[in-house]
């Protein structure tokens, strides 16, 4: 079954507008970098998202950065789609909202005071919202949707997968449309976490398939993709993936998803390659199955962030088919076999797009999106 | 009492068969063990040993003996680096597969809340301990995330399908088998491996007793005088198959997976909407899906985690929806697993409809005032099944029921 995009909407290191974030990636803008310090010492290069604008409702008195950011995103969407919720169409949408790492603030300042104080000083009010499915939680209620809601866990390819259960549920003749969060909240805990997996490096930039790889840094927000039986930009294929063993078996596994999604004429792939071992796999799989395509690595602009990387990769995939412009890969030079975006306007129309994911953590997905 | 009708269902919707089933939990590792347990109503619970619980309020939980866990895993996989959750994932993968040796999942879609947490304790408290080089540390977070076990209990069997994990809190089990189920049902799938896991740790234990949810007394499911839940751990799986399919390949089928509904209760993050309204939902969306009326259900495993809150609006939606079932909450027996619950108490439903017994409610000494429910008190009963609906229901207002059915020798 073939999905439509009705609306998207994101909440990035580069603002939170749809077409401003957009105009300013083909611009060649990168975000910003900032250091959090942790108390253990170092301090960690991170992209965090400028002040959001989230609404004021009850549910977000309390909640942790990544409800919000899922909030603001899902609300994007549906404005971008103009459709308003109400009890009748609400209950005709699905909400689907992936994740890695979660609540990562909450959970951590959660298990200090419990070690710190001891179990009798832990907050009943902190502990809600350490719940992976908090976010979605919030998100149903400020829509109304009283229906179906799933939170899904994984590394970053949880988005694909996400559209990927989209697809199914929307087999349902009781669904209409079904909105897609992805979201992510950074931390110094998280960093830290990924510079003892080695995969962090000390200071930007993130250098997509340069090799060796020198690491990545990690960043904060959410995607947003409504998703209904029409929309000019269609999701025509998703493969849900599979999973690698270990780091040297990646390249195996991206290379089935591309032989799955490269059939025809594939003009633009959005690729993961964030600086870490994933980049060789997907170098090798795009060189293989793809070698035509225009090759565009979104995450040296944006940074890593997991949760919310491959819906904002979905996102830019159907930003250069509507807009038929693709954003420069500054640090990218075209090398022997491959493409790399090194200019905005496309000589040829561009039709279909490959959205590739390798997360960090053994899953690999992907989809196509053709332009109608 | 309200009749329920078919709406919106495909005339030429796939059947779904269980195939096949493990589990684990502190009622016993396998299916053979948990049957013995359910029927002699078996109190699992037991002090809190894994962690410090003297400034909690509640001190007990239901526990998996580490005991019997070591060496899962070998020998595709070092059982030192897998997170005990994933131990019990790879015991019940394997039982399930031991009655179903050929079956290669398309997908994978199971439950948890929190996967492997406690690795992620552990790293954090050796941070906090000023072990900044800790040799384990990678291996921790690896292996601390939700997604880690199921994908380790593939690989123990050599299996790799993409895997859906989801996270809605303690309705995830239940979620998991029935988004599978309506995979399958729809056609485009023919074999899922679903279920659920997770495994106690501090801080969710810990947050459950800062939310008064847990009880220092025993778990009273429905008890007027119920004070709260208690925790508990395990992992089940269920291997589902196009019925035409399993049937075609001359497999046993345990039981026909027949009904799927969900709903999302919007009143509050942690507490239910008092007039039951979104385990109601829940419920009559199973039934619509299932194509069948209240009338034909014959046992109710319920959530009944003997929270106040939970099992008064459970049990005010069953009673308004159905007349005089039978139910009962095994989480007396072998506490709250959280994402596991759902699919241990769908395999248990299984057990029920194959061994026609109705497990008892135990701790059970009189109901709320006011609420008419048929529980079976303390004592498993022999029964007359052919239907059994089991229910979850979870924080964020996540409610799932599946209804099961027997399938005639």
């Amino acid at each position: 079954m073939s999905l439509g995009i009705a609306g998207m909407g994101w909440v990035t290191p580069l603002g939170s507008d749809l077409s401003g974030v957009w105009q300013r990636l083909l611009n060649g803008e990168r975000a910003s970098v900032q250091s959090i310090s942790s108390p253990l010492g170092p301090a960690y290069p991170v992209f965090p998202v400028p002040a959001e604008r989230a609404p004021a409702h009850p549910r977000l008195r309390r909640s942790s950065a990544i409800s919000r950011f899922a909030v603001v995103a899902g609300l994007a969407a549906l404005e971008d789609a103009k459709l308003k919720l109400d009890a009748e169409t609400a209950a005709r949408t699905a909400l689907i909202f992936a994740v890695s790492s979660g609540g990562v603030i909450y959970t951590k300042r959660f298990y200090h005071e419990i070690l710190e104080s001891g179990a009798q000083a832990a907050s009943p009010l902190l502990f809600p919202e350490t719940v992976f499915n908090a976010p979605a939680s919030h998100m149903a209620a400020i829509l109304g949707i009283t229906g179906a809601s799933y939170t899904l866990v994984g590394d970053g390819a949880v988005g694909i997968l996400a559209l990927k259960m989209a697809e199914d549920l929307m087999e349902s003749e009781t669904l209409d449309r079904c909105l897609v969060v992805g979201a992510e909240e950074t931390d110094w805990l998280l960093c830290d976490a990924y510079r003892r997996w080695r995969l962090v490096r000390a200071a930007p930039p993130i250098e997509p398939f340069k090799q060796p790889p020198r690491g990545t840094i990690l960043s904060e927000g959410a995607g947003a993709v409504l998703l209904n039986r029409t929309g000019s930009v269609q999701l025509e294929k998703i493969a849900a993936g599979t999973n690698f063993r270990k780091q040297s078996e990646a390249g195996d596994s991206v290379e089935k998803i591309f032989t799955e999604l490269c059939e025809g004429e594939i003009d633009l792939i959005v690729a993961s390659a964030n600086g870490t071992f994933i980049d060789a796999a997907e170098r090798t799989a795009v060189l293989r199955s793809c070698a035509s395509a225009k090759v565009y690595a979104l995450k040296g602009a944006l940074g890593e962030s997991i949760g919310a990387s491959s819906l904002w990769q979905t996102i830019c995939g159907a930003q250069a088919l509507r807009t038929q412009l693709v954003p420069p890969d500054l640090l990218l030079r075209e090398e022997k076999g491959a493409h790399f975006s090194t200019g905005r306007r496309s000589e040829d129309r561009l039709r279909r797009a490959v959205i590739s994911v390798c997360g960090l953590n053994q899953q690999v997905a992907g989809l196509r999106l053709v332009s109608n | 009492m309200p009749e329920i009708f078919p709406v919106n269902q495909q005339p030429n919707a796939a059947r779904v068969a269980v195939v096949a089933t493990g589990i684990v939990s502190p009622l016993g590792f396998g299916l053979d063990e948990t049957l013995v347990a359910l029927r002699e109503g078996r109190d699992c619970v037991s002090p809190v040993t894994r962690f410090p619980v003297e400034h909690c309020r509640c001190k007990t939980a239901g526990q998996v003996s580490d005991a019997r866990l070591t060496g899962a895993g070998k020998p595709r996989l070092r059982s030192e680096r897998l997170h005990r959750v994933a131990q019990m994932m790879i015991l019940a993968l394997g039982e399930a597969l031991a009655q179903a040796p050929d079956f290669q999942p398309e997908l994978g879609v199971v439950g948890t809340t929190s996967g492997g947490m406690t690795f992620g304790e552990e790293y954090y408290r050796g941070l906090k301990g000023g072990e900044t080089s800790m040799r384990r540390a990678a291996s921790l977070i690896a292996n601390y995330t939700p997604q880690k076990p199921v994908m380790d209990a593939q690989e123990a069997f050599g299996l790799s399908a993409p895997c859906q994990v989801i996270a809605n809190a303690c309705a995830s089990g239940t979620n998991a088998i029935g988004h599978a189920f309506d995979c399958i049902r729809s056609g485009r799938y023919q074999r899922i491996l679903t279920g659920g896991y997770d495994a106690l740790s501090e801080m969710v234990f810990v947050g459950f007793d800062a939310l008064q949810a847990s009880t220092p007394e025993r778990c009273r499911p429905f008890d007027r005088e119920r004070t709260g839940l208690v925790l508990g751990e395990g992992a089940a799986i269920l291997l589902l198959e196009n019925f035409d399919s399993a049937q075609t390949r001359g497999a046993k089928i345990m039981a026909e997976i027949i009904g799927y509904g969900v709903s999302t209760d919007n009143h509050h993050l942690t507490q239910p909407n008092p007039s039951g309204s979104g385990p109601r939902q829940a419920m009559e969306g199973a039934l619509q899906s299932a194509r069948i009326s209240a009338r034909k259900i014959d046992y109710i495993n319920a959530h009944g985690t003997a929270t106040p809150l939970n099992d008064a609006a459970e049990g005010k939606a069953i009673a308004e929806l159905f007349d005089g079932v039978a139910v009962s909450s095994t989480k007396g027996m072998m506490g709250h697993s959280l994402g596991a619950a759902g699919a241990i108490e769908a395999v248990i439903s299984i057990l029920a409809l194959q061994n026609q017994f109705l497990p008892g409610n135990i701790n059970f000494r009189g109901g709320d005032a006011g609420l008419d429910l048929n529980i079976i008190a303390n004592r498993s009963q022999p029964g007359n099944l052919r239907t059994v609906l089991s229910n979850s229901f979870g924080f964020g207002g996540t409610n799932a029921s599946v209804i099961i059915r027997m399938i005639e020798a």
